[in-house]
């Protein structure tokens, strides 16, 4: 039985589905889930508010694909634009952006989560057999080195130097080419993301896909969802076009991932006493420029091959990261960067000589630790009142991670290194780091980005302290399961994308049976 | 419930860049109405295909803006070129109201000459400003103690940057050779399904064929 994709030019009337289940968004969460539930033979439709964009689209270019496959065109951020936040929104969701990193779940943190959560569901082992399905179809193998490009080997020559663990990133691709705008949407559908691969097989066997549908609200009564009331949204202006689709489904999955979930839940006033939105881990990443005398052409090439987790681990209340590099094109870096007038366009001018490297944080971890909270806004369609609490020992992370950045670039043979303060620091040489120490370390005074976004329905065994259960259910609902990165109750030290595959394609199972 | 607590020293933020404790609330009111606003700024010629969300007087803010965050760099095209007010304007028209409206209101304040004349004792708009009053605000904006001016000097500078750099007429002076040609197929299939056959591509899977049976191996 063949399935189909709606999209809104489609979508004319007014309608209403019956399923046995309903799956709301199309990313790592939701697309892993569909495809098992219609394996099982479940009659599935999955609504997905962003658009179906595909490799016809994918032409490369950042304003087309800011506007059609990102949250808010990219400019989704922190109330007080202290942390910019990208975050997918299309078909596949944050697969069609993503770098492709992959990463199984660490086994030290499956054990937080086990000892300090009570989740006793997951384990490598369980999941073991999930990752080896999910890396057999999506191809996830490691990247060669001698693909690697220039903005990796500054990476990995500066850890090599210095002595640090490194290693090669595991990547979702099948014939890649190496091009470099694996964040615009693939042009030749090498990456394995959701929208080429899950979501197209699970239409093949019967699921039905309602694109450009944003899920607005879900029916409850009792310990049950009764209906998704959802409505069609025009691709080309973003606003609702008036079409309402209203589904019944028997059971309801909600993968709109962290924010999007927490915001439906919440505008259907299923709140978890306050718990919904809050414990938003963001890996909040900070960012050092490494200018070089040969050319390092960061927007060419896979954009992530190389990482080290030298500094995942920093001892007692004190915050890890990880090291890996972005891929640097015009407009993202120009909005990135920091300066004003001359200095931008000096900096610019000089792009193909840029080296960008990324620290990436663990959050979650330490005790004192709220994260981000994720509110409701008035007379907000698509946004969000996000706030993130920054704690002394962000701060002194950061400090030390653009410290270390810094002399791994300088290890790899840079001229100069700037910090992506608003007063930026210059450093001319590796004996200068400890300039970095005068610098502002405080909100809106340094640049901090995020491409990872977890919790906000964090998961635990607890009703009083968590929103789903072990298995993923809504703690107060028989029919209501989460199932995206909103339920990691800390964040993860690695690239998510891998882990939400496993764990999705791990609930499908008994989701199915409690259908 | 348990209540976000904000960190130390910050604010507590309610409703978006602006609205943020009592010092942003009364930024707000002088950037809406009091009487130094009504004077007058710059008159800045339309595009030619008119305006779709911002009115004249926030297209000559941006206009101005745009002048002092990307000067005239030998190599790369000007702000009139590559109309980064009227990109800006464009951007806009697909961003959620309540991001529309901030934006709005930005404009207004940085415009507003009560607030700059606090601030700077610069008794103009910002349209009307010198160069290099209007380089001075910025900066004051830019590194001001208080967070809600970094903040949407933050923001406004995303945007015109985002409308100056998404246009490919700046690649040149980037050096920027652009995505790599002869990849991208406009007319690659769109499939949806409904009983069409998939096309082969590089997402879909054949398993890896099962191991050819070994004959000889039955008694």
């Amino acid at each position: 039985m063949s399935g189909r994709i709606f999209t809104g030019d489609e979508l004319t009337r007014d309608l209403t589905v019956e399923c046995d289940v309903c799956v709301i968004g199309s990313g790592a969460g939701g697309a892993w889930t569909a495809h098992e539930l219609v394996k099982q033979g479940k009659t599935v439709v999955m609504l997905e508010e962003g658009g179906y964009h595909t490799r016809r689209e994918f032409d490369m270019t950042e304003p087309r694909a800011f506007q059609n496959l990102y949250q808010e065109l990219g400019n989704r951020a922190a109330d007080d634009q202290s942390i910019t936040i990208l975050q997918g929104r299309s078909v596949g969701g944050g697969t069609t952006v993503n770098w492709c990193s992959s990463f199984r779940t660490p086994e030290r943190i499956l054990k937080v989560w086990r000892e300090r959560h009570g989740i006793d569901t997951l384990s490598a082992a369980t999941l073991t057999p999930h990752w080896e399905a999910v890396e057999q179809r999506l191809r996830i193998a490691t990247w060669p080195q001698e693909m690697m490009n220039a903005n990796n080997k500054v990476l990995w020559e500066g850890l090599g130097a210095l002595g640090y663990e490194r290693g090669l990133i595991r990547r979702n691709v099948n014939n890649c080419l190496n091009l470099g705008y694996c964040g615009l949407g693939c042009p030749v559908d090498a990456k394995q993301s959701m929208l080429v691969t899950v979501i197209p097989d699970a239409v093949e066997q019967g699921l039905t896909v309602y694109a450009n549908t944003s899920a607005r609200v879900l029916d409850w009564d009792g310990r049950r969802v009764t209906a998704v009331r959802a409505e069609v949204i025009d691709d080309a202006t973003r606003k609702p076009t008036g079409v309402k689709v209203v589904v019944k489904p028997k059971l309801t999955v909600v993968s709109g991932g962290a924010i999007n979930s927490p915001g439906l839940l919440m505008r259907s006033q299923l709140l978890s006493e306050g718990r919904v939105g809050e414990k938003t881990w963001f890996h909040p990443v900070l960012m050092m420029m490494g200018l070089f005398e040969h050319e390092v052409n960061a927007f060419h090439g896979a954009p992530q091959s190389v990482y080290s987790h030298h500094f995942i681990e920093r001892g007692p209340g004190k915050m890890g990261y990880f090291l890996e590099v972005p891929p640097v094109q015009p407009m993202l870096a120009s909005t990135v960067l920091t300066g004003t007038g001359p200095e931008t366009l000096e900096l610019m001018a000089k792009l193909k000589h840029l080296n960008v490297m990324l620290a990436i944080h663990v959050d979650g971890l330490l005790p004192d630790e709220e994260g981000g909270t994720v509110r409701l806004r008035d007379g907000a369609h698509s946004r969000y009142a996000i706030k993130y609490g920054f704690t002394p020992a962000h701060w002194e992370a950061f400090r030390s991670s653009c410290k270390e950045m810094a002399k791994l670039q300088f290890a790899a043979g840079a001229k100069q290194v700037r910090s992506l303060h608003l007063s930026p620091v210059t450093l001319d040489s590796a004996a200068e780091v400890d300039k970095l120490d005068d610098a502002k370390w405080e909100a809106m005074q340094v640049r901090v980005a995020t491409a990872h976004q977890m919790g906000g329905c964090r998961m635990g065994k607890d009703p009083a302290t968590s929103v789903v259960d072990p298995h993923l259910k809504y703690h107060s609902l028989d029919n209501l399961f989460v199932v995206d990165g909103s339920v990691f109750p800390t964040s993860l030290g690695v690239n998510p994308q891998e882990t939400i595959f496993g764990i999705a394609r791990w609930a499908a199972t008994h989701i199915g049976q409690a259908v | 419930m348990k209540m976000y607590l904000p960190p130390p020293g910050s604010k507590p933020s309610r409703r978006g860049v602006l609205k943020k404790g009592l010092l942003g609330g009364a930024l707000l009111a002088l950037g809406g109405g009091a009487f130094l606003f009504t004077r007058k700024s710059v008159e800045v010629e339309p595009p030619a295909d008119g305006l779709k969300v911002l009115t004249a007087r926030e297209f000559a803010v941006l206009t101005s803006l745009s002048y002092r965050l990307l000067p005239r760099r030998e190599g790369f095209p000007t702000v009139e070129l590559v109309q980064v007010a009227r990109g800006c304007d464009r951007i806009l028209t697909l961003v959620d109201p309540t991001a529309l409206t901030e934006t709005k209101q930005l404009l207004v304040l940085l415009e507003n000459a009560l607030p700059n004349f606090l601030f700077g004792r610069r008794a103009a708009t910002f349209t009307t400003m010198s160069t290099d009053d209007q380089d001075a605000v910025l900066s004051e904006w830019q590194h001001s103690r208080i967070t809600v001016r970094r903040s949407g000097f933050t923001a406004l500078r995303s945007l015109v940057m985002a409308a100056y750099f998404s246009s490919d007429t700046t690649w040149p002076g980037l050096g920027y050779p652009g995505p790599q040609p002869g990849i991208y197929d406009p007319n690659a299939p769109v499939w949806k399904g409904n009983g069409a056959e998939r096309p082969l591509g590089n997402g879909t899977f054949l398993p890896p064929p099962a191991p050819a049976a070994v004959d000889g191996g039955t008694p």
